[in-house]
């Protein structure tokens, strides 16, 4: 070849000289047209007043006042083609000042392809991909499957051949980077250069694929796609709980989930008939952009970003569409309009959500996501409480027996009440005075409902210290008698600053009305919901209310004597803790205060209950009978009520059965109680959820969410197959319309994405848009053979892995010849196996597992690893501080690692990891200094560095050559070669001689992380192989997928 | 190339040679050591036309400080003190969830005096009796208008010219336009102090790459050991040691390189000698114990004290002095919503002073010509009181409808003020000017078309100024 050069520089540009010499629209022509004139003649044109559309055939041909753009055949008479060579300035198209020109070549080959009669074609991406043959090729005994058929062909065109294979080294470290993300053991590499078996390579590859580590290697890539945080983002950037979504896409790749499952089950498992609390989870993929907390923002506003967020995510991870460029006007390239946008948009647009996220914890739609463990837990819990309930109602007939007789001999007179016992947290009888100060002077203690009560005179109150002491996401039931002396307006119970608008919560009466709180700040932030009914004045009333921490307005009720109350709601949005932000939340608990000193109750209270826990119907109903069980087993069983008659029932299985019943019954009563703390403990997650009513979608003027256009009604684009004849239209339907086998892209998108995790870069490089601006496929028909046979084989993700790993393209060497570097620097036409640094999360995996460090174990909550001190607390403003986990939790695998959006862990950041605030599906990969300082310096390295070394003196051998062969196999997956060895023994040398005399300097450069040193060894040298092991760590081909 | 970078690339070209590679090892390595140099110029055909400023100091103040107490001089409002903000002013604009459902708007004039200050008569307030001695050498742009009204989305629209995360910084742009004028010290650099006031959450986005590649990224100097994350050996590993660690380690890698001709592991073994200079470049200019004392005095008492915004105003100018492209310091604590006058009087003290210090070292330097200075922050502060207003206390809501900015400097008129606000300094009433003019302008004196610095991303050509952006030619000189 003697113009390489030119050659690699015409790589992917029209081929002029190709073999029939026809130019193709899609691969030579739009490009063009695209990159240069569509900005303008595109199919926003008309918008901007531009009366020409280069992007559409027919307008292209048309005749406008007498003159064609475009004349099939006659590239003189076509005015493009008059244009584009103009000499004179004001005639040249692309016009100066827009920055754009045609190069000599670009115009050369639209006057030939207007010579060869301009013919159009419709963009590739959206026409539906149709299996290709296998193409012939000369070298047929290098193909090992269908792939290697496509690459080879094109090789044999480029007059190029393919690279040896590889040594089985270098490519079962290869192939278990790819697969699992960590590098083979020593024994696995034994094991597999022992193997001469012929299917030796497959029997590899089917151990990696069945690897739960492949679950969580595919996870790491699909959290970028997702934008996977474990905060929310923005400005305040607070705590969320996304890990039960991370947990079930871990799970998903391990299970195989089929592709279109995969996919359907994380757009709509909600919407799916029966959907199981899985495929439920499975929709937090669209929960997991930033959520907006901060005090000032206009909710409606973000409620349009989530949206919009969605719509941009889903576009790109499953069809490889821009289609955010839609959102303030046409596309400006791809045949999508504004209106089309607001189309999708109107499929996520049906969520009940609010634009200002929770400050701390996860924003509603959420659900109970417990774990695995949990579940079981739980459902030992449920069988355990079913035998006793069982044990229990076999001996009904003997209870019932032993109740009537116990009434029977029950004095009718006392004062014994019942109440539940489970959670109570405090209870005020007000029998004796004195218990609390009392600014107001003290309130008259005189009978009362159940008991002495504490009488208010509209000035006084009581105040107590460390009671109630909830915050917004506690569970609570506060209960009361209340006595109100005419006007009926005050506070019952409270924990609150004492004013009108004060922080924190309490139960009140409003004019009547039973008015139940919690505010954070009074007009914002805040949860108020009043009954509609009104109490009467001059008598006994029983109030309760309970909340269950939900933060939302449906988690309060309010009962009056028993009965629920219907409530409206005065504010409902709640999301910041009373203790936000640092600040105190030390005011009292009070009885009859708590809403400042112009508004104290007048009247009586009588036994004030807080229960750290939500008291049912029946319960709460118990409370409000208010008579002595002594009085209720007097009266005759006909003429109690059901409430009445449970009560006795309880009070007598409590205090009374026989011991065998009784014990029965306190154990069912403590394993409810615990099935409730377990079923509080339960982690939640974000998910999606459709509103009963649909919400209306509006087009929205220059993409401003306060300016409406017209509404608009669910739909997908034009330019795109029509939904499924069965599927309805809304968020399912879309689903099931994204993974049915018309869809042209979906397939393409994903196949084109796992060749970029094995091969380096997609057959499509522009793994994100697939439209008009996107790079022409290296290899057209193999994208089109993968995508249908992903689609074939149902949609088998380990299949189409297993593929592609057993391809002989994927075992080429990654040596690279002068020659073929020049010619195809990318390596996109893989003449050569694929050779590229590795990802963020590989390099410190690897380091721990070589290091022996490693603690594996699928899921859980996000974990903190080392990380320089301060790093949040110089930029954050309040109350989140990086505390670095202990034991295992410091040596996950690193997609466990914490991810805080505002200031993501600093290892990840310089291995070029995806920023995880917005969606990004294109792998990319720099070389920089900071990579190096931090390889080299980061307490992480340092220490799996002196595991490593010690490593290498307690496995390696006795003599150093055994060993410095030992520590190079760990993190190279192969040994090395003489020249190699000799530069590690003078290295290691080097260090003997540094740390010798400087006991200081080794017990310093020893003391990097918090797991001690093996004692026996001795430290000067494990210094030593320490040093060494990080020089290992450190090299190219350690940090490097070869 | 200086010619400690000379020697040290000499060295590790010699250390190819002697490793006796084959010819295409040596060639790569030379085409890279080339490569190097051209991207330490930046883009090719950049600078689009002749710069007057080599660099940018930008001094954003986070948190937006008020420019009615510092800049904007309102004298009429003394007169209406406590006056419901008028609806012909506020016609109905929209207001942060802050202020929303206050009942009332009390106009609120600062307690702060004015006067006039310089040869320019340039109004500022008491509070910059610093900043008032450098008068004739700023501009003060009063018209400054944003579209977000709170700070992240603020911060990052000042930072990107966009207010969702994921585009590149404006340092970012500059780095990869202009590329770096030291092979030692990264291109852009960013420096964070912390306030005495109410402080918000600042985001690493703020200086990110964006879908640039991530060596454009602010490289964030911060004063604790490490000035920069990782710079420093182990302890018990010194210098010595690196330096035989990282020849050992190019031995090794050179070898690769022989065998495999991959470009990227001659690439890798540079930034391991770049990280090496680093170690030693970076701790010298973080160590301002070679100042002298006159330097502590001109930034006063504070500069003494590692991290703190004068301390940082020295370590700006140092990194000047070393070519740094972009220097870009965060001084937060500037969102004075209560107690306004209690808690900006103290963030002045901390930074009138340094900031006039940094201007007046770089004039008596010869610097000031060739560095741009920018003084602001995400947005202003409204007239009314946010909370109650008494005799000597009130606050400030957010407000993005007219803010004030100072620049000095590099193709900066000094002594000049450039548009108007209204009676209220709440909207504007002559030459608004927005980010993306201000980034237009920022990129201009440095040399660069705004509309010509692009990057191909997901089908489009990015920019910094997205589809707007025009010059603010009245303050050039």
């Amino acid at each position: 070849m003697r113009r390489p050069f030119v050659a690699a520089v015409f790589l992917f540009a029209p081929a002029l000289s190709a073999a029939d010499g026809r130019l193709q629209f899609n691969r030579d022509i739009r490009p063009i047209l695209s990159e240069k004139c569509f900005l303008c003649h595109g199919p926003d044109a008309k918008t901007k007043n531009i009366p020409i559309r280069l992007d559409v055939e027919t307008e292209a041909k048309a005749d406008h006042n007498g003159r064609r753009a475009i004349v099939p055949g006659d590239p003189d008479k076509s005015e493009l083609i008059r244009r584009i060579s103009a000499e004179k300035k004001p005639l040249l198209m692309p016009p100066v000042y827009s920055g754009l020109k045609l190069t000599a070549h670009e115009v050369e080959t639209l006057r030939v392809w207007i010579a060869q009669g301009a013919e159009w074609q419709k963009h590739w991406a959206f026409i539906a991909p149709v299996r290709p043959e296998l193409p012939r090729v000369r070298n047929s005994s290098w193909p090992r499957n269908a792939i290697d058929h496509f690459i080879l062909a094109r090789l044999e065109r480029e007059i190029l051949s393919p690279s040896p294979e590889t040594s089985r080294e270098t490519l079962l470290r290869r192939a278990s980077l790819d697969v699992t993300g960590l590098p083979p053991t020593p024994a696995e590499i034994d094991a597999f250069l022992g193997d001469a078996s012929p299917e030796a390579w497959t029997k590899v590859v089917d151990r990696l694929l069945a690897s739960p580590r492949y679950g969580e290697r595919m996870a790491a890539r699909w959290l970028d796609y997702a934008r996977y945080a474990d905060t929310n983002g923005y400005q305040f950037d607070g705590e969320r709980y996304m890990w039960r979504w991370r947990d079930w896409v871990i799970s998903a790749f391990n299970r195989n989930l089929p592709y279109d499952r995969f996919v359907l089950e994380q757009i709509a498992g909600d919407m799916l008939p029966g959907a199981t609390l899985d495929q439920v989870i499975a929709t937090g993929f669209n929960r997991n952009h930033r959520g907006n907390t901060e005090d000032g923002i206009v909710p409606e506003e973000y409620a349009v970003e989530y949206v919009v967020d969605r719509v941009e995510t889903t576009c790109t991870v499953f069809l490889g569409l821009t289609m955010g460029c839609a959102r303030c006007h046409n596309h400006k390239y791809d045949p999508f309009s504004q209106r089309e946008f607001y189309q999708l948009f109107a499929y996520f647009n049906n969520i009940p959500e609010n634009g200002r996220a929770m400050k701390y914890g996860n924003s509603p739609p959420l659900v109970a996501a417990p774990t695995a463990e949990q579940q079981q837990a739980h459902a030992r819990l449920q069988a355990q409480i079913r035998a006793v309930e069982e044990f229990l109602a076999d001996r009904e007939p003997q209870i019932a027996r032993a109740q009537q007789q116990w009434e029977h001999h029950l004095p009718a007179a006392g004062t014994l009440y019942w109440a539940p016992p489970a959670g109570i947290a405090s209870i005020f009888e007000l029998e004796l005075p004195g218990l609390a100060a009392t600014p107001a002077g003290p309130p008259e203690y005189k009978a009362g409902r159940v008991g002495n009560a504490a009488w208010f005179d509209g000035t006084t109150f009581l105040q107590y210290g460390e009671y109630g002491n909830f915050d917004i996401e506690d569970h609570w039931t506060i209960a009361a008698w209340v006595y109100g002396d005419g006007k009926l307006d005050g506070p019952v119970a409270s924990r609150m600053a004492d004013n009108p608008k004060g922080r924190g919560y309490g139960l009140h009466l409003n004019n009547g009305r039973v008015h139940v709180h919690l505010t954070s700040v009074y007009e914002t932030d805040a949860l108020r919901v009043e009954t509609e009914e009104s109490i009467a004045p001059g008598q006994w009333h029983h109030l309760a209310a309970t909340y269950d921490g939900s933060r939302m307005v449906d988690g309060v009720s309010v009962y009056i004597d028993g009965r629920p109350a219907k409530l409206k709601f005065h504010a409902n949005t709640l999301y910041r803790p009373f203790r936000n932000a640092g600040r105190r939340f030390a005011e009292p608990f009070r009885i009859a205060g708590g809403w400042g000193t112009e508004r104290r109750f007048k009247g009586g209270t009588d036994d004030v209950r807080l229960y750290a826990r939500v008291l049912s119907r029946e319960e709460i109903e118990s409370l409000a009978v208010g008579q002595p069980v002594g009085y209720l087993a007097g009266q005759p069983p006909s003429r109690r009520t059901a409430a009445e008659a449970r009560l006795l029932r309880w009070h007598f299985l409590e205090n009374a059965a026989p011991n065998e019943i009784r014990q029965a019954w306190d154990r069912l009563v403590s394993l409810r109680r615990e099935r409730e703390i377990l079923e509080r403990s339960f982690p939640t997650v974000m998910v999606m959820a459709e509103q009963p009513v649909r919400r209306d979608t509006f087009f929205l003027v220059r993409g401003a969410y306060d300016k409406p256009g017209e509404k608009v009604e669910a739909g997908v684009p034009l330019a795109l197959p029509p939904l499924p004849p069965a599927a309805p239209n809304n968020r399912l339907g879309f689903a099931r319309w994204l993974v049915d086998p018309s869809n042209p892209l979906t397939a393409r998108v994903a196949v084109n994405r796992t060749w970029q995790m094995y091969l380096g870069v997609g057959l499509v490089k522009t793994t994100e848009d697939f439209g008009v601006q996107g790079e022409w496929p290296s290899h057209p028909e193999l994208l089109d053979w993968l995508a249908t046979e992903f689609v074939r084989s149902g949609w088998d993700m380990k299949a189409l892995q297993k593929l592609i790993l057993t391809s002989a393209t994927y075992r080429q060497s990654s040596r690279v010849s002068a020659e073929l570097l020049q010619k195809d620097p990318g390596n996109r036409l893989l003449a050569r196996g694929p050779r590229f640094r590795l990802p963020a999360e590989m390099i410190r995996d690897q380091a721990l597992l070589a290091a022996g460090l490693l603690a594996e174990k699928l899921g859980g909550p996000s974990v903190k690893p080392y990380q320089p001190p301060d790093l949040w607390k110089e930029l954050i403003m309040q109350d989140m501080e990086y505390v670095q986990s202990k034991g295992p939790d410091l040596y996950r695998r690193s997609l466990y690692t914490f991810w805080k959006r505002t200031v993501p862990p600093p290892v990840m950041v310089n291995f070029d990891s995806a920023n995880r605030e917005v969606c990004v599906v294109r792998e990319s990969r720099t070389n920089t200094p900071l990579q190096a300082l931090n390889m080299m310096n980061d307490v992480t390295f340092l220490e799996a560095a002196r595991f490593i070394g010690q490593r290498m003196m307690n496995e390696g051998g006795s003599t150093p050559e055994l060993r410095l062969r030992h520590g190079f196999r760990l993190l190279t997956g192969r040994a090395p070669v003489s020249g190699e060895l000799e530069i590690l023994q003078d290295s290691l040398r080097y260090h003997l001689d540094y740390f010798a005399g400087k006991p200081e300097a080794v017990d310093a450069y020893l003391n990097q992380g918090v797991s001690p040193p093996d004692p026996a060894l001795g430290r000067r040298e494990l210094a030593s192989y320490a040093a060494v092991a990080s020089l290992i760590l450190n090299l190219d081909e350690a940090v490097t997928k070869e | 190339m200086d010619p400690v970078t000379e020697r040290r690339l000499l060295i590790t070209r010699r250390h190819f040679f002697s490793a006796g590679s084959t010819g295409i090892g040596i060639a790569a390595l030379s085409s890279l050591l080339a490569r190097k140099a051209h991207a330490a110029g930046g883009l090719s055909g950049l600078p689009h036309h002749t710069p007057k400023a080599k660099r940018v100091i930008y001094l954003f103040q986070h948190g937006a400080p008020s420019q009615l107490d510092l800049f904007d001089y309102k004298p009429e409002l003394a007169r209406l003190r406590g006056a419901n903000l008028p609806d012909s002013v506020r016609r109905g604009q929209r207001l942060t969830g802050m202020t929303a459902y206050q009942e009332t708007f009390p106009t609120a004039p600062s307690v702060f005096q004015f006067s006039r200050q310089g040869q320019s008569g340039l109004w500022l307030s008491e509070l910059l009796p610093h900043t008032g001695k450098a008068a004739d050498d700023i501009c003060l742009v009063k018209s400054l208008h944003t579209e977000a009204i709170n700070h992240d989305p603020a911060v990052t629209f000042f930072q990107t010219g966009f207010q969702l995360a994921g585009r590149p910084s404006i340092g970012a742009w500059v780095s990869y336009g202009l590329g770096s004028e030291n092979e030692n010290l990264p291109a852009f650099v960013v420096m964070v102090s912390q306030g005495v006031g109410n402080a918000q959450a600042l985001a690493e986005r703020a200086w990110a790459s964006g879908f640039l590649p991530t060596r454009h990224q602010g490289v964030k100097f911060r004063a604790s050991s490490d000035p920069v994350l990782y710079l420093s050996n182990p302890p018990g590993y010194d210098s010595t040691a690196r330096r035989r660690y990282l020849d050992d380690l190019a031995r090794l890698n050179q070898m690769k390189l022989a065998d495999y001709q991959d470009p990227e592991i001659a690439t890798r073994i540079a930034q391991y000698e770049m990280a090496f200079r680093m170690q030693s470049s970076v701790p010298e200019l973080a160590d301002l114990s070679t100042e002298p004392e006159s330097t502590f005095d001109l930034y006063g008492p504070d500069s003494r004290k590692p991290g703190s915004y004068a301390a940082n105003c020295i370590l700006a100018r140092r990194l000047a002095e070393r070519g740094v492209r972009f220097i870009q310091l965060f001084h937060r604590g500037w969102d004075q919503h209560g107690n306004l006058p209690k808690e900006i009087r103290g963030q002045c003290l901390q930074t009138d002073q340094p900031s006039a210090a940094l201007i007046a070292d770089l004039k008596q330097r010869g610097m000031l010509d060739e560095t741009l200075i920018v003084w602001g922050g995400e947005f202003g502060r409204t007239v009314y009181s946010q909370g109650t207003l008494t005799e000597d206390n009130y606050g400030r809501d957010h407000h993005p409808r007219c803010f004030a900015m100072v620049l000095a400097g590099g193709g900066i008129k000094g002594g000049r003020t450039y548009g108007e606000t209204d009676d209220f300094s709440y909207n504007i009433v002559e030459n608004p000017v927005d980010v993306h003019d201000l980034h237009a302008t920022i990129l201009h004196l440095l040399g660069v078309d705004h509309t010509r610095l692009t990057f191909k991303f997901q089908g489009r050509h990015y920019r910094l100024t997205d589809v707007a952006g025009n010059m603010i030619r009245g303050i050039l000189t």
